[in-house]
């Protein structure tokens, strides 16, 4: 279970200071997916990141199953962003030179699965989002949007995640598949039991989740 | 897959950037593997040069050449007093003379005095009694008519070390063989001489003839053969004996003392020249060898110089490649470090990648480099060389008869004995071999190391900075 306590990150500016988030406090629990919904600037992204070691709250704590994260050291915030979280990026971010199942490996590597078994793992990962076999040898180039978010995917559960952070995983996406990848993100967090973040400021994809949050200037609020 | 094969792997994103990196690289490790080659074969020629320069030292009276006069003669005293100077192993004492035929001694010279001796001695004439600066002839040994026509003088060298004489130095010549009968020894007082094969023909001696000098009877106890019209034309007798017969006792006109290594004659001769001060002249075929070595130093240094620069300078391109990569990948790196890659893992697949261009471009540099070695070492010894060659030949044109006879030089020839040989030592300095072995590959493997470690610094140190969360919030 994900808790979030009175998280607060501010950025100073030669403008001034920007409250980006603001005593947020929040929690979500095993398999759960909520959907975080806030304009450009709101502040979404830099929750995410926070949520994902990315970057240190001021203030606040994140704990998950009562660890806390929020001031580990930075070998401790790779390792746990290594093994206990997925990220999966609206530009896919996929690494260029390698092809999808070895950038589904590379998940593994960092994550120290076993070298025996990463192969096979990140083959059941790419068929369990749907791409079809003769494609994983491919690299991103010749893969479609849809494509590469779908081994984004596969790439943020294979290590087994608890949490999986989404920032706007349709952005780049046509409709339709944007409402396919959140399902896949809804499904596969159900058989994987992890808990999905997913930020957006699209309301459609926000409907998808089993909980939504509206995020304002950098507080939060729980949206019925 | 390990940070190492994606590093690799990553060395062939961008194939032309890869060729084109690797290129440079491989032509500046060439120029250093070259430099490196081009040092060690001028290092090679400059230690054998030493080491065949012998460790001995000539001590002479100031001012004397050749027999010829000039300066006051040394005494055993100041000789046998350098035996005592550190690295100093033996001295070998001589007394040199000219005895002219028919007054001071019946043996005639085997040599014609030709045209060299008429110039030299002929025109000089003038009595007989005339002080002896000049030229063969000079009033004093020509007995002259005026007209030129003389005859050589009889060289009488008085040595303690006729076995040394023997092989090679006392007797101006080359290395005098006893073709028969025996030596004296170095401490003889006896009226005993050995003779060259030529002067023994000449003047019609065998083993046991005699023939008189200073009004004694010498005997002749052995023949040599020195392989030089000149020295075959020599006598050599035992010091004490010269010594005693030619009313000069103590009187010593040159001495060569031997180092106990060549590394050591600089120091020797620096004591000896303190020592003797103005009494004597002292010389070695080192400091003249060192003089012609002066080129190939040079080269050595540039080379160095060079070699270093190169592998900077190849170090600075692989730095500012990789760091151009870096900045190229800010956004992977970021997206490698959000997905759990620590700093080590991708500073390892970035150092990776360096290593492989810096390995490519040290096979490529090390061919380049064995190949291009040879022409390069060659224009620099050879444009070293002439350098030094065109200030040498304008200052010791003169020399060359000077050392050519062993005798007086001719004005402004001071250097002409050096002057010969040492031409001699220039045209076998410019034949500089080169050859590459495990030692130069080696060094390629360790420079290509040191480059792609100092290449992958600042890069390293770039990637350690970059934060995934600047990287993504970007998007």
């Amino acid at each position: 279970m994900l808790k979030v306590t009175s998280l607060s990150k501010t950025f100073r500016t030669d403008a001034g200071d920007v409250h980006a988030v603001q005593d947020v406090s929040f929690t979500a629990n095993d398999g759960e997916m909520v959907a975080i919904v806030g304009a450009s600037g709101s502040g979404k992204s830099t929750l995410l990141s926070m949520l994902g070691l990315l970057d240190s709250p001021d203030s606040g704590s994140i704990s998950v199953n009562d660890t806390e994260l929020a001031y580990l050291d930075a070998r401790g915030r790779s390792d746990y962003r290594a093994r206990k979280v997925g990220f999966v990026f609206q530009q896919f971010n996929l690494v260029p030179n390698l092809t999808a199942i070895d950038n589904v490996k590379l998940a593994l590597e960092f994550a120290q699965w076993p070298k025996n078994e990463r192969h096979a793992r990140a083959e059941r990962m790419l068929a369990m989002v749907g791409l079809d076999t003769q494609k994983i040898s491919r690299r991103p180039s010749r893969l479609s949007g849809g494509e590469q978010q779908r081994v984004a995917v596969a790439r943020a559960f294979a290590a087994q995640a608890g949490l999986i952070l989404a920032d706007e995983p349709t952005g780049n996406l046509d409709s339709e598949t944007g409402k396919r990848i959140v399902e896949l993100l809804r499904t596969t967090a159900t058989q994987e039991k992890a808990t999905v973040l997913v930020v957006t400021h699209d309301q459609a994809v926000a409907d998808q989740a089993d909980r939504r949050l509206r995020i304002v200037d950098g507080k939060l609020t729980e949206i019925a | 897959m390990s940070a190492i094969v994606r590093g690799v792997r990553n060395t062939f994103r961008n194939g032309v950037r890869a060729v084109g990196i690797i290129v440079i690289l491989g032509v500046v490790i060439a120029l250093s593997v070259s430099m490196l080659i081009a040092r060690q074969a001028v290092s090679a020629k400059i230690s054998s040069v030493r080491a065949s320069t012998g460790n001995t030292i000539v001590i002479s009276p100031r001012g004397f050449f050749g027999g010829q006069g000039g300066g006051t003669p040394l005494t055993d005293t100041q000789i046998n007093s350098l035996l005592s100077i550190p690295h100093v192993v033996s001295v070998q004492e001589s007394l040199n003379q000219r005895l002219t035929t028919g007054t001071d001694t019946s043996l005639t010279s085997p040599i014609t005095p030709g045209t060299l001796g008429q110039e030299f001695g002929g025109g000089g004439g003038g009595g007989g009694n005339g002080g002896g600066g000049g030229g063969f002839g000079g009033g004093g040994f020509g007995g002259g008519n005026g007209t030129g026509t003389f005859t050589l003088p009889i060289r009488v060298t008085g040595t303690n070390s006729p076995g040394t004489s023997l092989v090679g130095g006392a007797n101006g010549g080359g290395s005098e063989k006893l073709v028969s009968g025996v030596t004296f020894t170095p401490t003889s007082n006896a009226n005993v001489a050995l003779i060259g094969t030529d002067m023994a023909t000449a003047n019609k001696l065998t083993l046991g003839s005699m023939f008189t000098a200073w009004g004694a009877s010498i005997k002749v106890v052995g023949i040599y053969d020195a392989g030089s019209t000149f020295a075959n034309a020599t006598v050599l007798m035992p010091l004490a004996s010269v010594q005693r017969l030619a009313a000069a006792p103590h009187q010593v006109t040159s001495a060569v003392l031997t180092a106990d290594s060549v590394d050591n004659v600089a120091g020797v001769v620096t004591t000896v020249t303190n020592q003797l001060g103005s009494a004597a002249d002292v010389t070695s075929t080192q400091s003249t060898v060192e003089a012609q070595l002066s080129p190939l130093n040079s080269v050595r240094t540039i080379s160095t110089y060079t070699l270093i620069g190169c592998v900077i300078g190849a170090a600075i391109i692989l730095l500012l490649s990789m760091l151009m990569i870096v900045r190229e990948r800010r956004r992977e790196i970021g997206v490698l470090k959000a997905i759990g890659a620590p700093n080590r893992s991708v500073m390892m697949q970035f150092v990776a990648e360096s290593t492989t261009f810096t390995a490519l471009g040290a096979v490529v540099g090390l061919v380049i480099g064995i190949l291009i070695s040879s022409p390069i070492t060659s224009t620099l010894v050879t444009a070293s060389n002439s350098n030094a060659n065109g200030g040498f030949v304008r200052g010791g044109g003169g020399g060359f008869r000077g050392g050519g006879s062993g005798f007086a030089p001719p004005p402004g020839g001071g250097g002409g004995v050096g002057g010969f040989r040492i031409r001699g030592v220039n045209n076998a300095l410019t034949q500089v071999h080169t050859a590459a072995g495990w030692s130069t590959i080696l060094f390629a493997i360790i420079a290509a190391l040191v480059i792609a470690a100092l290449g992958s610094t600042v890069a390293a140190a770039t990637i350690t900075r970059i934060s995934p969360a600047e990287v993504l919030r970007s998007e």
